[in-house]
Formats: structure tokens, C-alpha cells, sequence
């Protein structure tokens, strides 16, 4: 004859308290939304009051669609133009992008020595922990707002 | 900058890269100048009407680029470098002559410059000559610069060579540092020479 365990008093309480926690959890641990472009990274160099700042950032296309960067408005300055370095036999070249496709579920990058957004005739001078705002345009006429730090460079 | 300048001072960067190329490795982490070239010494006068040299000073080496203010992205790449190298090389930085030149005298006045170079470090000389002095200081080191249309907003851009150069305290070119070669090349060359 086998012995067969019998559920205690406290094995019932320890289940049962085991079920609601996970019960709790799935209804209250939601994942955070998925932006549909998400900038991340976002960062901008120092600059004198009417000098030139660059601003660099990952954009994230979370779409099942590509996107298209077609331009970048900003209240901090003159005006701000996406623009790509690209180095030649030793030389630096800066190319003005006018359209940058973002893949869908892809990130482009932008950072030193490459891509940037260029800011030009900044509106003040731009010191470690002031931001700048800026706009990014996507040619099916959306947009997204986001606020850039300057950091140490 | 005419067409003819621009070919000119291509060809003098091809002769400086490839002189450069010979020396690959050796004692330098950089692009070794072998035999080290003696450079000229080129004067500038700052904002306040003193005198800047690069004549040679003994235990003092100098570091320089050439760019220009409206560049948003390799000038100021490159300067934030050079304040890593200085928090590398801590108290030893001080004998270094860290030397940003603008290849844009038209739009950079010398206090342009020098407050560009200062705004990274209060040590930086950022230096603007006149257009003799800056053409021949470019032929001499084998830098080319082109100016390349812009939009309203940029006004014109600059095309300029990209590399950092390294000259001792002898006054002689003995490094170069492509753009992007990172700065720990230029930091530990630098180590070794003060």
C-alpha cells in the first residue's frame, strides 16, 4: 500500500497566494508602448551663440514600412539640415541628406563622423546640460518631436 | 580656392600620405614621417594682437589640425579628442601645443578661432592667418581644402584634409593621424615624446 500526500492547510495557502501574485503581474506589468519611431541616444555638442552645433541620435523604425527623414525643424536655430561626412583619400566631404530611408524594423545612426544633424547659427550659446528641440519631418507628413542634451563632447 | 590650388594641394597630401605610408609602424602608434620633416615656422596674431608661432619650443611637441568653425562634425570630433588626450596624459598635457588652424580665413576672424578652439579646452590656440600664411602653411604640411556649395541656411562648406599632425619639439613633422584612427594613438605618441 502507497502512501499519497494529502494537501495541507498551508500547501493550499502557499498555492493559492502563488496564483494570485501572477495573476497581479500580468495584469499590472504591462510592456511599455512600442513608439512607432523611437529616437534614441540623442546628444549635441557645445557651441557659441550663432556657431554651428551638430546633434546626433539612433532613429528607430518600428514600423512594418520604411520611413523616410526628409527634414528636421528647430526653434534653437537658424535652421538644421541633415548632413553625412564621408572621408575621401584624406579628405573630409559633407554631403547634405535630403531624404534618409529608414528601413522597417531598422535603426540608422547618427554619430561623429558620419551622419548628423547639422544646426546652424544656433540661437544661444550651448553649454553641458542645456538641450536643444528639435522636429524630425518623415515624408508621409508625420513627426516627432524630441528634446536633445548637449553633453560634454 | 581655385581648381588649380585644389589639384596642387591634392597632390601635396598624396606625396604627405604616401611619405607618411613608408614609415607605417616603427616607434609611432600614428603614421610614422620617416625621416621626420622639418617644418617652417608660420606666425598668427591673435584677437588681443599678440603673436602665435609654431616655431619649435624644447620639450614642448605640438599637435595641429585644419578645419574650419562652420564644421559641424570632424573639427570638433577631432577637438574633443584632444581634450581626452590632455585628461590622458594628465599633468604632462600641459607641454603639448595643441594647434587648431582654420583652412576658412574669410569667415573665421582669429577670435572666431581661438574661442572655437578655447570653447574645448582654455589651452587650445585656435589660429586664423591671412590668406598668404595659410596657403603656405597648408602646402608645407600637404593639407587641401576646397570650398564646396552649401544651402542659404550653410552658406558655403569646406572640404579639408582630415588628419591630425604630430611635430616634436625639434620642429619636426614625425606623425600623422587619419580621422577616425582614434585618439589613443595620438595620446600614446605623445607619452613617448614628452
Amino acid at each position: 500500500m502507497t502512501s499519497r500526500a494529502v494537501p495541507t492547510l498551508r500547501h493550499i495557502v502557499v498555492a493559492a497566494t502563488s496564483i494570485a501574485a501572477a495573476l497581479v503581474a500580468c495584469t499590472t506589468r504591462s510592456a511599455p508602448p512600442v513608439l512607432r519611431v523611437d529616437i534614441r541616444q540623442s546628444w549635441a555638442r557645445i557651441a557659441d551663440s550663432g556657431a554651428t552645433s551638430g546633434a546626433y541620435m539612433e532613429i528607430d523604425n518600428n514600423d512594418t514600412v520604411p520611413i523616410t527623414l526628409i527634414g528636421v525643424v528647430t526653434a534653437d536655430a537658424g535652421a538644421a539640415e541633415v548632413h553625412e561626412t564621408m572621408q575621401q583619400d584624406g579628405m573630409a566631404h559633407m554631403m547634405p541628406r535630403t531624404a534618409l530611408r529608414i528601413p522597417a524594423g531598422d535603426v540608422v545612426k547618427l554619430a561623429p563622423g558620419g551622419l548628423h544633424v547639422m544646426l546652424i547659427d544656433v540661437r544661444r550659446a550651448l553649454a553641458v546640460g542645456d538641450s536643444v528641440r528639435l522636429r524630425l519631418k518623415f515624408s508621409d507628413s508625420t513627426s516627432v518631436a524630441v528634446t536633445v542634451p548637449v553633453k560634454t563632447p | 580656392m581655385t581648381w588649380r590650388r585644389f589639384a596642387r594641394s591634392c597632390a601635396l597630401l598624396v606625396g604627405a600620405v604616401s611619405l607618411a605610408a613608408c614609415g607605417l609602424g616603427g616607434d609611432f602608434k600614428g603614421m610614422a614621417v620617416d625621416p621626420p620633416r622639418e617644418m617652417p615656422t608660420f606666425a598668427f596674431t591673435r584677437a588681443d594682437g599678440s603673436t602665435f608661432t609654431t616655431s619649435a619650443e624644447p620639450g614642448r611637441p605640438m599637435v595641429l589640425f585644419f578645419g574650419y568653425t562652420h564644421c559641424p562634425d570632424v573639427c570638433p570630433t577631432t577637438l574633443a579628442d584632444w581634450k581626452r588626450v590632455r585628461a590622458t596624459l594628465g599633468d604632462k598635457a600641459k607641454a603639448v601645443r595643441f594647434v587648431f588652424v582654420t583652412v576658412d580665413p574669410d569667415r573665421d576672424t582669429p577670435a572666431v578661432a581661438e574661442r572655437y578652439a578655447r570653447m574645448y579646452d582654455a589651452s587650445f590656440e585656435g589660429v586664423s592667418g591671412n590668406a598668404g600664411t595659410t596657403s603656405r602653411m597648408m602646402d608645407a604640411f600637404g593639407v587641401a581644402a576646397a570650398r564646396e556649395p552649401g544651402t542659404n541656411a550653410t552658406g558655403y562648406l569646406v572640404s579639408h584634409s582630415s588628419q591630425v599632425f604630430l611635430v616634436d619639439s625639434h620642429g619636426k613633422l614625425v606623425a600623422l593621424y587619419p580621422f577616425g584612427s582614434g585618439w589613443d594613438a595620438l595620446a600614446a605618441d605623445l607619452e613617448r615624446l614628452l
